[in-house]
């Protein structure tokens, strides 16, 4: 086994890639410390060893056979499942938070590598597949479902969503029968129908439809949306000036460190700073996606799935804080705080970057 | 163990990402779009929406600027006062806010609810005013429950006071709010719903001067609606001193005098035209309309059948009556109708026109020349002058003395009264002018209203031999000591030649020296003049005059109008008391009292 920096491992690298990925980050790290500097959370500087002990984490496992990871992926998976399991008991038990491990200064998030995992999970389940039948419909079903339950019941509704954008990849890569397609959405419309109607609280259904009225619900539900907009909106062509940006000094931007960083970065850098970000984005799914050849089917599949969770996951924070989607609670890639999310992130990143150059090692 | 498992081919991965490629670049054109669209386009319009969002603008109301008397004394200023106010963006329950308040203020649910909802155009954090002069209770029950009541707030404003209470209260007139109607007209000025305007007098008449600059502070405020930062500030400004002839003195004595009395009377300095004393009575508290918004208490004052807010001396039109017959020798003499030794006998009666014309006197005055007629007041002589003199020379001469228009006191709402002509009369009555119209109006009756400011302007002029004074109020305007705008006297010639001036003020010195109806005016060595009017309400010829005359409504209304001294004149004034009967001794008593007071070395 050659070390970290074994010549081919060094040539072969993608460094652009990942200058992109610690972009997004540092930015994120500025982004959070405006967000932030006026309370007295010192977000911006968990988030900064944060990033430090990712970027670590990224070089130890791009440098391991990741072989060995996609072998005992339902092993981990596993694993995951029974912490999600007991933290829900332990939950009930003392009714508090249950998505946190916490450890002192830092907490966990298992969720977020329960992302990781499942994607490797899946990928090794497709090499199997031609076109999604039945049968491995009910198999995905069953191991995307299972931790999208225990999720959701956390409540972390936002993260348990983005376990469907791995339904979406399948399909995109494998193709379904036209039979489930239907089924399942008259399953799923007959389900949303009578949850609608007999199981969501009245304000529960506002904030679903907040984002199509805001107006209606200023006080409310809509505060969030519309607060967002004009940050967004008033930034202008170049914005208002780092740690200027009134929305965010004056707090009308709520949970403006997580799910609204963008509406930061919009008001206080504008469109070009907006630009800037979509362009790193554009480079890291540009580069991502385009594999020339593969070692394997199973670590073509995971790159794509992988990166279909981030720009899944991208694109709904990007919508909900411009008001085309409803507040889910979804952080923005590598860039919100979040230190599980950003070394799940950084982790899977790095399977990405070693699957991108395996096929040039002997 | 790792399987190679190898399925996918290069054709097939190309195909893969060539498929991806396009969603990214549509997903990312939309995104882009929509960030150009909100950003770029429309930027204009969230900016608005950002600095309405920290932006907060707090009005600071500046104290409204003095009025003082010809010594410097305070006739209205300001004092501090304790409001109760309402801001809306702090409650969450309008209505429990509302129902609190009427509670609190022990004013109907009502008054409230649609005082708030004129103020539904104003931004959120507005402070409604609810009520001024709050009682210190009150204040320490808001005050201590600001946790639990933040929309009330309790906020210090200045407040009009006026230290001599009633006294020249239709001088100074009084502020009250802005009607809607008047808020409409005055936007642009800058005022806001609930600040007050002058409604009448000098505040009403010199708004603009005596108006201050409100201060305004600008404030970044957070998501809260806690204060962060100032970012300007614009200090009030007080209003400009506003400095009146008045003598404060003078004219709490006139108004002592006056207490049993409803009536007017106004003394002017003649070297300039400026009013010393200007009293009407009854008289109000002018505090009162500041400090209330109660619209009963309000309803009284306006409804009073003696309306006290009514200016009598510049609003109310009577027959001048006898007072009149200063302006019939005038025009008889420059019309060469009359000469000093034109003669006539007065029996008591005398038919003109077929109608039997009656003396005040029954008995008759005997054989008359003009300086008589006027000492005595006759009128026979005047009935005969009457009738050789055309309505429109007398008119014409009426108008030169300031009857028939306004005067242009500088107080709001003068009446014009009227002096009739024949086209006047044809086109108001319909009918050709009669020559026996005339004759009523020889001696002050008929189709004659004058105001006793008119009259004032009148006997001013002949005082002067001619020179018409502009009557006023205003001495000057002070703005922080130094003065901005003073009141050039200011005089108009009248076409009568001076020789007639001084045969009329012959007579008129006999009014009052000489045994005549003005005798009781007298004082020892001050040589004053004047002629008395007794202002019929209901003519003679009614068969119940006798009967109607001893109810107090249809007694005459008293003049007396005069000035002193006869020669270098310094004082002129007319006395009007409403039915007051005897003018000779109800009206010359009291000029005789406000003569002494002015000029006490006599």
């Amino acid at each position: 086994m050659k070390g970290i920096f074994a010549s081919d491992k060094v040539k072969y690298f993608d460094k652009i890639t990942f200058a992109v990925l610690l972009l997004l980050s540092i930015l994120g790290v500025i982004l959070i410390y405006s967000a932030s500097h006026n309370t007295n959370q010192s977000y911006y500087f968990k988030q900064y060893l944060w990033l430090s002990f990712s970027i670590v984490v990224f070089f130890v496992v791009f440098s391991v056979k990741i072989e060995k990871i996609f072998d005992y992926c339902f092993y981990i998976y596993g694993i995951l499942v029974a912490i999600l399991v007991i933290q829900i008991a332990a939950g009930q038990i003392t009714s508090g938070t249950r998505s946190w491990i916490k450890t002192g200064f830092f907490s966990i998030q298992i969720s977020e590598f329960v992302k990781v995992c499942l994607a490797i999970c899946l990928a090794r389940m497709c090499t199997g597949i031609s076109t999604i039948g039945w049968k491995d419909f009910f198999k995905l079903l069953i191991v995307i479902g299972v931790p999208f339950l225990l999720i959701a019941a956390q409540p972390d509704l936002g993260t348990a969503f983005m376990l469907t954008s791995f339904f979406l990849m399948l399909v995109f890569l494998k193709g379904i029968r036209a039979s489930i397609v239907i089924i399942t959405i008259t399953i799923l419309l007959g389900l949303s129908f009578s949850t609608w109607n007999y199981v969501l609280k009245p304000y529960q259904k506002d904030r679903l439809t907040a984002f199509l009225n805001p107006e209606k619900y200023r006080k409310s539900t809509g505060y969030q949306i519309i607060q967002s907009k004009i940050a967004i909106g008033s930034g202008g062509l170049s914005g208002k000036g780092y740690l200027k940006g009134t929305q965010s000094r004056y707090k009308f931007l709520p949970t403006r460190h997580t799910d609204f960083i963008v509406s930061v970065l919009g008001e206080e850098f504008g469109f070009l700073g907006i630009s800037f970000l979509l362009l790193l984005f554009f480079l890291l799914f540009y580069r991502q996606f385009n594999l020339q050849k593969c070692r394997s089917d199973e670590e073509f599949y995971f790159v794509y799935l992988f990166n279909g969770l981030i720009l899944f996951q991208f694109l709904i924070n990007i919508l909900v804080s411009i008001g085309l989607f409803p507040v889910l609670g979804v952080p923005l890639p590598f860039v919100s705080y979040g230190g599980s999310s950003l070394l799940a992130l950084f982790v899977g990143e790095a399977l990405v970057f070693r699957v991108k150059i395996n096929h040039y090692l002997p | 163990m790792y399987i190679e498992k190898r399925k996918v081919t290069r054709k097939e991965i190309k195909r893969i990402s060539f498929k991806i490629n396009i969603i990214i670049v549509i997903v990312f054109a939309v995104i882009f779009f929509v960030f150009w669209n909100r950003q770029i386009i429309q930027n204009q319009y969230y900016s608005t929406l950002a600095s309405r969002n920290i932006r907060k603008y707090l009005g600071v109301k500046a104290p409204r600027g003095f009025i003082r008397d010809r010594n410097g004394k305070a006739l209205a200023e300001n004092k501090l006062n304790f409001g109760l106010f309402l801001i809306r963006e702090n409650t969450d329950n309008i209505n429990r806010s509302i129902d609190f308040a009427s509670s609190l203020l022990k004013v109907e649910r009502d008054v409230i609810a649609r005082r708030v909802e004129k103020y539904k155009e104003y931004p959120e954090f507005f402070m409604i005013p609810l009520r001024k002069n709050v009682s210190l209770d009150k204040i320490i029950y808001v005050e201590s429950r600001s946790g639990e009541l933040p929309e009330f707030k309790i906020a210090i404003e200045p407040a009009r006071t006026y230290p001599h209470q009633k006294t020249a209260s239709h001088i100074l007139g009084y502020l009250s709010e802005l009607t809607a109607a008047e808020l409409k007209r005055e936007k642009d000025d800058g005022y806001k719903l609930g600040d007050q305007i002058g409604k009448s007098g000098i505040e009403k008449k010199y708004e603009k001067y005596l108006r201050g600059r409100d201060g305004l502070q600008t404030v970044v405020k957070d998501n809260l609606g806690m204060i962060r930062e100032k970012v300007g500030e614009k200090t009030p400004e007080i209003g400009n001193t506003v400095v009146l002839t008045i003598d404060i003195e003078l004219q709490k004595f006139i108004e002592d005098l006056f207490k049993d009395y409803r009536g007017t009377a106004g003394v002017v300095d003649l070297t300039t035209g400026g009013i010393l004393a200007l009293i009407s009575t009854p008289n109000f508290n002018p505090e009162f309309f500041s400090a209330t918004f109660n619209r009963e208490e309000w309803l009284s004052l306006v409804n009073n059948p003696d309306k006290p807010l009514h200016n009598k001396f510049t609003q109310g039109q009577y027959s001048p009556g006898s007072v009149f017959k200063i302006l019939m020798t005038l025009a008889g003499l420059q019309e060469k109708i009359i000469t000093p030794s034109t003669l006539s006998y007065c029996s008591g009666t005398v038919r003109i026109y077929g109608d039997i014309r009656r003396c005040w006197k029954s008995g008759g005055h005997g054989t008359m020349n003009i300086y008589d007629a006027i000492k005595n007041s006759c009128n026979i002589y005047f009935y005969r002058l009457g009738k050789k003199i055309d309505i429109d020379i007398l008119g014409r001469t009426a108008r030169h003395f300031g009857l028939g228009a306004r005067t242009g006191i500088d107080l709001p709402n003068e009446s014009s009264g009227l002096v009739p002509s024949r086209t006047w009369k044809l086109e108001n009555k319909g009918e050709k002018w009669f020559p026996g119209d005339t004759i009523s109006i020889s001696i002050g009756h008929g189709m004659l209203d004058v105001t006793p400011v008119q009259i004032l302007s009148m006997i001013s002029t002949v005082a002067l031999r001619g020179k018409k004074p502009v009557l006023h109020l205003l001495k000057m305007i002070e703005k922080e000591g130094r003065v901005l705008l003073e009141f050039k006297p200011e005089f108009e010639q009248v076409p009568i030649d001076k020789k007639n001036f001084e045969i009329l003020i012959e007579g008129l010195f006999r009014v009052v020296n000489g045994g005549g109806t003005g005798w009781a005016a007298a004082v020892k060595g001050l040589d004053i003049c004047g002629k008395t009017g007794t202002g019929q309400i209901i003519s003679k010829d009614n068969p119940d005059y006798k009967e109607l005359v001893k109810q107090d409504r249809f007694r005459p209304h008293s003049w007396f109008a005069s000035f002193a001294p006869r020669d270098n004149p310094k004082i002129a004034m007319v006395v009007f008391i409403e039915n007051g009967g005897d003018a000779g001794r109800i009206a010359a008593p009291l000029a005789r009292k406000i003569y002494k007071k002015i000029f006490p070395t006599h």
